[in-house]
């Protein structure tokens, strides 16, 4: 073949073949979850499933959350169960003080309740949970974001804090993407504020001999 | 009255134009992104309600990205379109490119050896290593803030396409680029071309497109000489703008530093106020 007719070919490639794959199939997340339970939810084990769900610990080598400790409670039908001095009238910031500092809470006035639902809270790994990671992006995610799929769905909440050193096990692309750009962000101004002090400082002092002595 | 030939063409009509819708789409998308960062304060819901409340000020915010990256995409055509292919790769060198040399390293240090008076200033050609920085600056902010902006323009279309977790990793990225850019402009781009002494009080070069010749025999005396050898220093001398339209530069210029350091000072006084996390 000659070149000219392999460049012709590469190019209908790119115009003919690529569009049409990417009508042709959903990507696999979108596929991916039913938002109905299924047997396999109430099997021993089930941990494991999740974890092949999209935004599971093996999207982008690995580099995602990863649900490091995982409470017994999470698969239980009531979470707070044996939990003492828990009484369904205590607020949840009473405890929970790191998952209110988040963007729905502190921007869009979300509670608790609207993603947890009332009492008892079921474990998010409960299979009747709403939150279960099998239908949380069509019971809770969907309420306000139109089509979220179970990849949507893996968006973190309650993010960690990007700089902290746990932070490098549990959500590693976060955490070097954060330190990344802070140490971009902070070496252009530790480099570039006290140089530009100076050199205002020197066309000062420039200013002040006159412009005729310099060199 | 025919007025005298004192200052240098600088810029062309198609830069000044870029550098103005630039100034224009970067303080909408400042203000707007400010407004939502701090809408849990009272000052940045003050913000959001200038514009009807948090969604229009988002659906701004998107509209204006897309504008940017939409001008963005523009100048790189403008770019290919300008670049010397008949001489190329050596084209991209050579004094009148920004392309960073090693010039830029030596005239760098020169220039740092002239703020501890060392040296003389150094004899900077046609643009200067800082002048570069702040051209290759807004590239490297555009294609950080762009991309993590695009992903956020619509977060449930994104998730189809990467794990919904890069949402958490992509609004870090652009908030804390866009801090960067917005800190960079408000304190030194401005202090670098209007507050110091031989700027000061307002460098109209990228308004008017033009600087005193007196001013680029110090500031850029190699492009002068270079022009002068040429023969075509000449035909870059023209006169001073009108002065309305001075006043007008003027007066435009200070409402967008106002505006920025207005931003700027309450931005870090309520910083404290923030929750990150």
């Amino acid at each position: 073949m000659s070149i000219s007719r392999k460049i012709i070919c590469l190019l209908g490639m790119l115009f003919v073949v690529l569009p049409a794959f990417g009508l042709a199939t959903e990507s696999p997340n979108e596929m991916a979850g039913t938002g109905y339970f299924r047997d396999q939810d109430t099997q021993p084990g089930v941990l494991e499933f999740y974890r092949q769900l999209p935004g599971g610990e093996n999207g982008l080598w690995g580099m995602g959350p990863k649900r490091k400790v995982i409470r017994r409670s999470s698969f239980n039908k009531d979470a707070h169960n044996g939990v003492a001095d828990f009484s369904p009238e205590v607020r949840c910031q009473k405890c929970h003080i790191p998952q209110t500092k988040d963007l729905h809470g502190l921007r869009m006035g979300i509670t608790c309740v609207q993603c947890h639902r009332s009492q008892p809270v079921a474990g998010v790994y409960h299979y009747y949970s709403a939150l279960n990671p099998i239908r949380r992006h069509a019971y809770v995610c969907a309420k306000c974001h139109d089509g979220a799929t179970p990849s949507f769905a893996s968006y973190m909440v309650h993010e960690p804090n990007p700089v902290a050193s746990e932070t490098r096990s549990t959500f590693p692309l976060f955490y070097y993407a954060v330190w990344v750009m802070l140490i971009l962000a902070v070496g252009v101004f530790v480099f570039f504020l006290p140089y530009t002090a100076l050199w205002w400082i020197r066309e000062f002092i420039v200013k002040l001999k006159g412009r005729s002595n310099h060199g | 009255m025919v007025k005298e030939r004192t200052r240098l063409k600088r810029f062309t009509p198609v830069h000044r134009l870029w550098h103005l819708g630039l100034i224009l789409i970067f303080m909408t998308l400042s203000v707007t992104g400010i407004a939502w960062m701090y809408f849990e304060t009272p000052w940045g819901r003050g913000l959001a309600n200038l514009f009807g409340g948090y969604l229009n000020v988002l659906e701004i915010h998107r509209i204006a990205g897309l504008i940017m990256m939409a001008g963005f995409t523009l100048h790189i055509l403008y770019m290919i379109y300008r670049i010397d292919w008949k001489g190329f790769p050596g084209s991209l060198l050579g004094p009148d490119t920004l392309v960073f040399q090693w010039v830029d390293v030596k005239g760098f240090f020169a220039h740092l050896g002239w703020i501890f008076g060392l040296n003389k200033l150094p004899r900077f050609d046609r643009w200067s290593w800082w002048e570069k920085f702040d051209y290759w600056a807004v590239w490297w902010g555009l294609i950080i803030v762009g991309i993590t902006g695009l992903m956020l323009y619509n977060p449930v279309l994104t998730s189809d396409y990467m794990p919904g977790w890069m949402l958490n990793v992509a609004l870090w990225v652009h908030r804390i680029e866009a801090v960067l850019a917005m800190g960079h402009i408000f304190t030194i781009h401005f202090t670098v071309e209007h507050w110091r002494p031989s700027s000061f009080p307002f460098n109209a070069a990228m308004f008017d497109g033009t600087i005193a010749l007196e001013e680029a025999r110090h500031e850029h005396p190699e492009w002068v000489a270079r022009l002068d050898k040429n023969g075509r220093l000449n035909e870059a001398l023209v006169s001073p703008p009108p002065v309305p339209l001075r006043i007008l530069y003027f007066l435009f210029g200070y409402s967008i530093i106002f505006l920025g350091l207005f931003l700027l000072v309450f931005a870090i006084a309520n910083a404290a106020l923030l929750t990150l996390f």
